[in-house]
């Protein structure tokens, strides 16, 4: 009976098997799930640590308050002082001291070298300031009443347009570092503000990573209220909206969200608004810093955030309901929320008639999927499923291979390792250069590598198609994402050959259809399946029938045309 | 603390997912250039008696029993290499033959003197010899190659006179004999004297049925490939019966009415000059009539085409007369090719292989049944008439 028994227990290897086949699941989902809790907690941690600063911020605020030291008191020496105290040390901050026309009241103007306007200063400040203010009789009277100098000043000396006066130290400081020129009088207890701000600024250029041929030549630059301007400038909306916002805990910067109050859907508003204000990083160099802030998913491989040189892109963004970030010093505006087909659309699509748009952004599918695929479909055929090739395209492939020393996976590494090296390189090197360096560079390694017998003739021409096709994905950082992830399809397919590559597109696909961006499925409107949103979706459809939002974004108002 | 421990079970769980990755190795991966590509095998039946004694594992047992000797033809990257080198023309395939008393020993005995490794997905036909086929039952001999992995259906049987190995052969050393067999083997669309490719897809069909078949013979003469009419396969023992001829081909063609294009040369009456009608189109119906016992035929074949060629000088070309004449003298050429073949099959072989047992399945069931046990025996005394209706409706030679 033991033996009957014992005969039914399996053997110690297939115990094993089970031990494996359970746990290597759960260790992973164990893992993932540590790297999640770890975010989290993360987050939980930084949340307490701001509510405290906030506290500690809030209560500084009321001592500061209840003390006066931080204020103009009216004397000019002290006044002076003050200032000098805060900002004096700097090399750029200049302190003019002078009386004021025709009276020995005493005044300085204190301004920033190079941020602010000095022909206004000479030609409007010092000027009517230093001439014949005050008739000799007037003058006693005047000098007794402080307060009525400096309305006086403001209404009749001082011909500039932006005058604001400042009681506080620290705030009228914070404007002097912007480029404004602060005006102090004796006996007056405040400081007025004169807008002479003359930022530096670059004229509007044709944006270079996002080329067009049919298109408005015109991109954003470092300055925000150009690139707004440049967004209101697009016509007549009362509607458009720009919210501004600062970021940066120790560098203020300004930002804005723009939107269309009207299509807009409120709740993506509020949670733009939401992750914006948790930032909380001291300086935010670029608005590649905010991307990554405020991105859904920072470890996924694919760009949650559309970033865009070019403002009718922006306006176009808007006006199907999403909502543009501006950040202060780039030229680089972000769009939220982002789906895939985004990233392979141009704007061009839209300018050119519906039948080439269409024909051409099929093309790009099948450029981002041979970006992809390529490779590793190549990878696969040679090692794996030599029958699957066409009988006489194997021959081929079978002479060319004839005499490569290594397995195709190393001999599409090397290929693709020296393709990428080759684009890093040609992108740094000055603009004389860098086309010379990679044609001469892409020929001498595939043509010298092909002669050495290193790699395949058919090995090279699958790694320019790649190359080539990853050149026509519009959106650059996407192209990156793909050319990423086509060395890890690459690995796949080495390791299980065609099997390998499809577990690889459905591990990709499971991490897409999840993914979203802003409460938006980024692979809409595949997944979730929305019939009416696939007219601008892989083929663009006559714009006489698409007259209706795209229905993902859950717009206020869906209708675009009668 | 925990940040750390998390960081550990991190690069823990890194680790692990690397190692089952790399543990699996890439398995079952072999590169392109290490296969020796088959392309084509030939099977023939062992007759010479000095091969015999040389493969030692026969010797002891079965000294006396048939031995077939299987030819593979491989591709190899050697072979194909980078084009054809100054001086020396390389042959373009290597032939490798083994004896044995069954296929995959024989086939398995290979690697012994093979350097690639056989793959056969790329197999494009199989020739089997005369001897071979007539010896052994194909559904026993071909069983291995039906269920064969590697095997595509849509490899071509043919059969060899003479030695299947000679096929394999070609004078000229740049081509490649298997694929020469393939692309002849579409001209069947252009003559009545290739039958339609037999694919292995359609061959198990056949096989598992009782009735007979053809398949496209092929002889080598003086290094030269040529299809010679068709083998006939006989239902019941899956043997080779015998050869049919072209002419005898061109005959059934017409009955099976496959023939998508072709010629037939037939002569005027009046002054025996050749008149050549060419194809466009070909109908046949075969209808079964049942009376009491009686079981008989009737085959109505009708055809349309053009004059291609015509040496009669003496009539005009575009006169209806001429025309109508030219008609009845392909129709009797065709009824002549037709009789032909019909007293082969049906008095000589005995074998139906153009469809008159699936036509009276069809039409007539129940009487079927009962004939089909012994349906070639029955079909030898079958009477059949034949009604050939030929139209000319263009003409393809200039005259008046």
């Amino acid at each position: 009976m033991w033996g009957k028994i014992l005969s039914y227990i399996p053997e110690w290897k297939v115990f094993m098997q089970g031990f494996i086949v359970f746990f290597i699941p759960y260790i992973i989902f164990k893992l993932f799930n540590g790297i999640v809790s770890k975010q989290k907690t993360h987050e939980d941690e930084m949340k307490e640590i701001n509510d405290q600063t906030n506290q500690k911020v809030e209560l500084e605020h009321q001592k500061s308050s209840q003390g006066s030291y931080d204020h103009y008191t009216g004397d000019f020496n002290l006044d002076v002082e003050l200032v000098k105290n805060e900002i004096g040390h700097n090399w750029d901050v200049h302190v003019r001291e002078f009386h004021i026309g025709n009276t020995d009241i005493r005044a300085a103007i204190i301004f920033l070298d190079g941020l602010s306007d000095k022909e206004l200063i000479d030609k409007h400040i010092l000027a009517s300031l230093m001439g014949n203010v005050l008739k000799k009789d007037e003058q006693e009277s005047i000098y007794e009443k402080g307060v009525f100098l400096q309305t006086f000043i403001k209404n009749e000396v001082l011909s500039v347009s932006d005058i604001t006066e400042e009681y506080d130290v620290k705030q009228s400081v914070g404007k002097i570092l912007l480029g404004a020129t602060a005006l102090i009088i004796d006996g007056i207890p405040n400081v007025l503000m004169l807008g002479t701000v003359k930022g530096k600024s670059r004229n509007f250029e044709e944006p270079v990573s996002e080329a067009l041929v049919r298109g408005p030549r015109l991109g954003f630059t470092e300055t925000l209220s150009d690139n707004t301007a440049l967004l209101r400038q697009h016509g007549e909306n009362s509607d458009l909206s720009i919210i501004n916002f600062q970021v940066g805990k120790r560098t203020k910067k300004e930002l804005v969200i723009a939107y269309i109050q009207e299509i807009a859907d409120p709740n993506l508003i509020e949670e733009v608004k939401k992750r914006i204000q948790s930032i909380t990083i001291d300086d935010v160099a670029e608005s590649g810093y905010v991307e990554q802030l405020i991105e859904d998913n920072y470890l996924s491989p694919f760009t949650q955030v559309q970033n865009t040189e070019r403002p009718d892109r922006v306006f176009a963004a808007l006006m199907e309901g999403r909502v543009a970030i501006l950040l202060d010093g780039t030229p680089f505006a972000l769009i939220v929320p982002v789906t895939f087909s985004m990233l392979l659309q141009s704007p061009e699509d839209y300018y050119e008639r519906w039948l080439p748009s269409t024909l051409i952004r099929l093309l790009r599918y099948l450029a981002a999927a041979i970006t992809l695929f390529a490779p590793s479909l190549y990878i696969s055929f040679v090692s794996f499923h030599q029958g699957l090739i066409p009988t006489k395209l194997a021959l081929s492939m079978m002479g060319t291979r004839e005499g490569v020393p290594f397995p195709a996976i190393i001999e599409a590494l090397i290929m693709e390792v020296a393709i990428e090296i080759l684009r890093e390189a040609g992108l740094r090197l000055p603009k004389p250069i860098g086309p010379t360096m990679g044609i001469v560079g892409g020929l001498v390694i595939g043509e010298a590598a092909v002669q050495a017998g290193i790699v395949s003739p058919i090995m090279v021409i699958v790694v320019a198609l790649t190359a080539i096709s990853s050149f026509a994905i519009p959106q650059y950082n996407a192209g990156i994402s793909l050319r990423m992830l086509r060395f890890v399809a690459m690995f796949f397919a080495a390791l299980f050959g065609l099997y390998g590559v499809i577990l690889f597109f459905l591990l990709l696909c499971s991490h897409l259809v999840k993914l979203k961006s802003f409460g938006i499925p980024y692979v809409s409107p595949t997944v979730p399946y929305r019939a009416s949103d696939w007219k601008d979706f892989m083929v663009r459809m006559p714009l006489m029938m698409m007259k209706r939002r795209p229905k993902m974004l859950h717009t206020k108002d869906s209708s675009r045309q009668d | 603390m925990k940040l750390n421990y998390m960081k550990g079970r991190f690069k823990l769980g890194l680790l692990l997912s690397f190692i089952l990755l790399l543990l699996t190795g890439c398995w079952s991966s072999k590169e392109i250039e290490d296969l020796g590509l088959i392309v084509g095998t030939s099977l023939d039946l062992e007759t010479d008696t000095n091969s015999r004694e040389e493969s030692e594992e026969q010797e002891a047992r079965n000294s006396n029993k048939e031995l077939i000797t299987i030819t593979n033809q491989f591709v190899t990257s050697e072979t194909t290499g980078s084009g054809p080198k100054e001086g020396k023309k390389q042959q373009a395939y290597k032939n490798v033959s083994e004896t044995g008393d069954a296929v995959l020993p024989t086939l398995r005995n290979m690697i012994l003197k093979n350097d690639k490794r056989a793959f056969a997905e790329h197999s494009k036909v199989i020739v089997i010899g005369e001897d071979f086929a007539s010896t052994f039952n194909l559904k026993q001999t071909m069983d291995f190659f039906l269920r064969e992995l590697e095997m595509r259906p849509s490899a071509l049987l043919l059969i060899a006179k003479n030695h299947a190995s000679n096929i394999l052969e070609s004078n000229e050393p740049s081509k490649i004999p298997a694929f020469q067999l393939v692309e002849m083997m579409k001209g069947h669309k252009k003559t009545t004297k290739i039958i339609p490719p037999m694919t292995f897809a359609k061959l198990e069909g056949k096989l598992y049925s009782e009735a007979s078949f053809l398949l496209q013979s092929v002889v080598s003469e003086n290094d030269e490939i040529k299809f010679v009419g068709a083998a006939v396969i006989e239902g019941k023992t899956k043997k080779l019966r015998g050869f049919l001829t072209g002419k005898e081909l061109e005959g059934i063609t017409w009955i099976t009415g496959k023939g998508k294009g072709g010629l037939v040369t037939s002569f005027y009456e009046e002054t025996d000059q050749p008149i050549i009608y060419e194809i466009i189109s070909t109908k046949s119906k075969i209808i079964p009539h049942v009376d009491g016992e009686n079981i008989s035929f009737n085959v109505k074949i009708e055809s349309e085409g053009r004059i291609a060629e015509h040496w009669v000088l003496s009539e005009k070309t575009f006169d209806n007369k001429f025309l109508k004449k030219a008609e009845k003298a392909t129709e009797k050429e065709v009824e002549r090719l037709v009789k032909n073949v019909l007293d082969k099959i049906q008095h000589e072989y005995q074998t139906d292989v153009s469809g008159f047992g699936t036509r009276l399945r069809i039409e007539y069931p129940k009487v079927w049944e009962k004939v089909k046990k012994d349906w070639d025996q029955i079909f030898s005394g079958v009477p059949i008439q034949c009604e050939v209706n030929i139209t000319i409706k263009d003409y393809g030679t200039s005259g008046e």
